[in-house]
């Protein structure tokens, strides 16, 4: 031992290791807001024009420059594809995507590399040349075939006339052609233009959109009341009393938790195989199904809470409350459970969002079936295999608003205890 | 009074069996042993927080043996004190009596009794969080007396307390103890504290309970 080492010593500078838990924290909360902020963001919230069929045969082409004709005076939407720098229109040059309009009678498109294949999207928008009325349904002709399905949302705005303006479901449509009603306007308008609404408004007009909002908050709500009033007196139980055969049950608390999400739906499913058939009719496929998918998942997250919520108030509080006149049942009224307000309002806002989120067992105990048994998350997953990713988003972001308002709501609440 | 008649207890590998302790009415005395020795087992035995596996336990005349805690007409101050956090000091000096259904204006006149015995009027209308150690002493001790036990179980009421307090706190204590006649059990681990209690003294020890000879009861 060297006298130098002992009184000369010095200890290592703190500095690497605070950076470093700023940085392995600081990644994650980044990367959390980034992921809500790309759902956001994303979508676009403005409205889609109309558009006719392709003009660009997709993998046609692969040498030099591509010409396009196309008609003076109409308006084409382009997207530029991974190959190309732009399009030449005469003089003028257009190198970001949206709609413009034709001054020449040819389009030419620019490949950043010739021998590799354009996938550029030139499409004319959907003009419209013929309106009637009959019975308040309109029925509108327009100029190319527009693509446009059954019960898709349109936004109509048409000038010299009123009650033609607003967004309106679509009755029925032909390759070229569309109806939706018209209640109070007789005569079409000098000029009627048509547009998509954005994502968004789509998914909130939807009636199937609606219904599964309805029947997500309904579910969750009913799943949240029924997890709480099973994981209060279980996480108490589980916290205070010692007992044969506790780590048993201890273990099939958490088998929610641990079994894949679908095996749970799955195991609902036989089990109810075995029920009597007046109550698996009622059940199975029906709107209780969903609750009951919810309720087995969400209601294990919440008896975890509870029991720690219960774990960390100190059994010396019943005790007094003991000595001071209590029986068990007003000890636990009286002095745990306003202790306990905290963790029950953790327990309830974790049980909303699991519930919101659930999928899996939904899908195979309760079904997906529009108007019925869709949820929200059924709702995306329709969505997608529609092929319609914005949809998809759409219904992503009402979730994301959904468990935000919720969330923002027990803190509140969580707060008022704070300042109380 | 307090008298312990040969019970016996069991705390998983803890045992102690055949105690023996009798305080006279009105008495404060004084249970001292080193920490882990089973004083504050015995204390909770007393409260009937603890169920004993034998013998008897009478407290003011009474064989409260069978008897829920509630029903042993005992005032209980834990070590920690555990003050309800959720309620303000007026709350917890009124929870029994609430608990006995009395009428608001015996309730609070009992609440500013005690509030004045203890000189914590001032701190009624807090929440425990923004009491300190000594106030929050007074409070436990408060909450304890609110039913008029006939007996007080105090848990090293003086551990965690600065020198100054110390004495105050004792002088507190045998404040309470003239005024109100209630039969005190408190408990410590350090005999500097004990001697400067007045009272009976009692040492646990070796699963025994032996009183100190030196300190006479009145």
């Amino acid at each position: 031992m060297s006298g130098s080492k002992l009184s000369g010593f010095r200890v290592a500078s703190d500095k690497p290791f605070l950076i470093g838990l700023g940085v392995l924290g600081g990644s994650y909360l980044l990367i959390i807001g980034a992921m809500v902020l790309a759902d956001v963001v994303f979508l676009n919230y403005s409205d889609r024009p109309v558009l006719g069929p392709e003009m660009v045969r997709q993998g046609r082409y692969t040498g030099g420059e591509v010409v396009v004709p196309v008609k003076p005076g109409r308006s084409y939407y382009f997207r530029k594809g991974k190959n190309d720098a732009g399009l030449r229109l005469g003089q003028q040059r257009i190198a970001s995507d949206g709609l413009f309009l034709a001054a020449g009678d040819r389009a030419v498109l620019l490949p950043h590399a010739s021998g590799r294949p354009i996938t550029a999207s030139l499409r004319p928008e959907a003009r419209v040349m013929q309106i009637a009325v009959t019975n308040h349904v309109a029925t509108v002709t327009t100029g190319v075939a527009h693509g446009l399905l059954w019960g898709e949302f349109i936004r109509v705005r048409g000038t010299g006339e009123p009650g033609w303006d607003g967004v309106r479901e679509i009755t029925d449509t032909a390759t070229n052609q569309i109806s939706f009603a018209v209640t109070g306007a007789a005569k079409p308008p000098a000029k009627l233009s048509l547009s998509k609404p954005n994502p968004l408004v789509q998914a909130l007009r939807s009636r199937d959109i609606r219904f599964s909002i309805k029947l997500s908050l309904i579910s969750c709500t009913l799943t949240t009341l029924l997890s709480l009033w099973v994981a209060v007196p279980i996480g108490y139980m589980m916290s205070r009393f010692e007992f044969r055969g506790k780590p048993v049950i201890d273990t099939l608390l958490d088998i929610p938790i641990v079994l894949p999400p679908l095996v749970v739906g799955l195991s609902l499913l036989i089990l109810f195989r075995y029920m009597p058939e007046w109550l698996s009719d009622a059940v199975v496929y029906k709107w209780p199904a969903v609750v009951l998918a919810q309720f087995m998942v969400a209601c294990a997250f919440a008896v975890r809470t509870m029991r720690v919520t219960f774990d960390q108030i100190p059994q010396r509080f019943e005790q007094v409350a003991l000595t001071l006149g209590c029986n068990r049942r007003r000890a636990f009224w009286r002095v745990i459970m306003p202790q306990a307000r905290g963790g029950l309002l953790a327990a309830g806002t974790l049980a909303w969002a699991r519930a919101l989120g659930e999928f899996g067992p939904i899908l195979v105990f309760a079904g997906a079936t529009r108007q019925k048994t869709e949820v929200l998350p059924t709702s995306a997953f329709l969505e997608l295999q529609a092929g319609r990713t914005e949809g998809m988003l759409a219904v992503s972001l009402i979730m994301i608003a959904a468990a935000v308002v919720v969330f923002i709501i027990a803190r509140t609440l969580g707060m008022k205890r704070i300042f109380a | 009074m307090i008298a312990l008649e040969n019970i016996a207890l069991r705390q998983g590998s803890f045992e102690l069996s055949d105690l023996s302790l009798e305080l006279a009415a009105g008495e404060y005395g004084v249970l001292m042993g080193r920490s882990g020795c089973g004083k504050t087992t015995v204390l909770e035995a007393v409260c009937g927080l603890r169920n004993i596996s034998g013998g008897r336990i009478i407290l003011g005349g009474r064989d409260v043996t069978q008897l829920p805690p509630a029903e042993r007409g005992v005032g209980y101050v834990p070590q920690d004190r555990a003050l309800f956090p959720t309620m303000l000091v007026r709350e917890q000096l009124a929870f029994a009596l609430v608990l006995r259904a009395l009428g608001q204006a015996e309730i609070g006149g009992r609440v500013d009794e005690l509030a004045e015995l203890l000189g914590i009027t001032e701190l009624l209308d807090r929440t425990p969080d923004k009491l300190s150690g000594g106030e929050a002493q007074r409070v436990a001790l408060g909450r304890a007396l609110a039913h008029r036990p006939s007996v007080l179980c105090l848990d090293e009421p003086l551990a965690a307390l600065d020198e100054e307090l110390h004495g105050e706190m004792c002088r507190l204590l045998e404040r309470v103890h003239r005024e109100t006649g209630v039969t005190i059990l408190h408990i410590t681990h350090s005999p500097s504290e004990a001697r400067r209690l007045a009272g009976c003294h009692f040492r646990l020890a070796d699963g025994k309970v032996t009183r100190d000879e030196n300190r006479s009861c009145a």
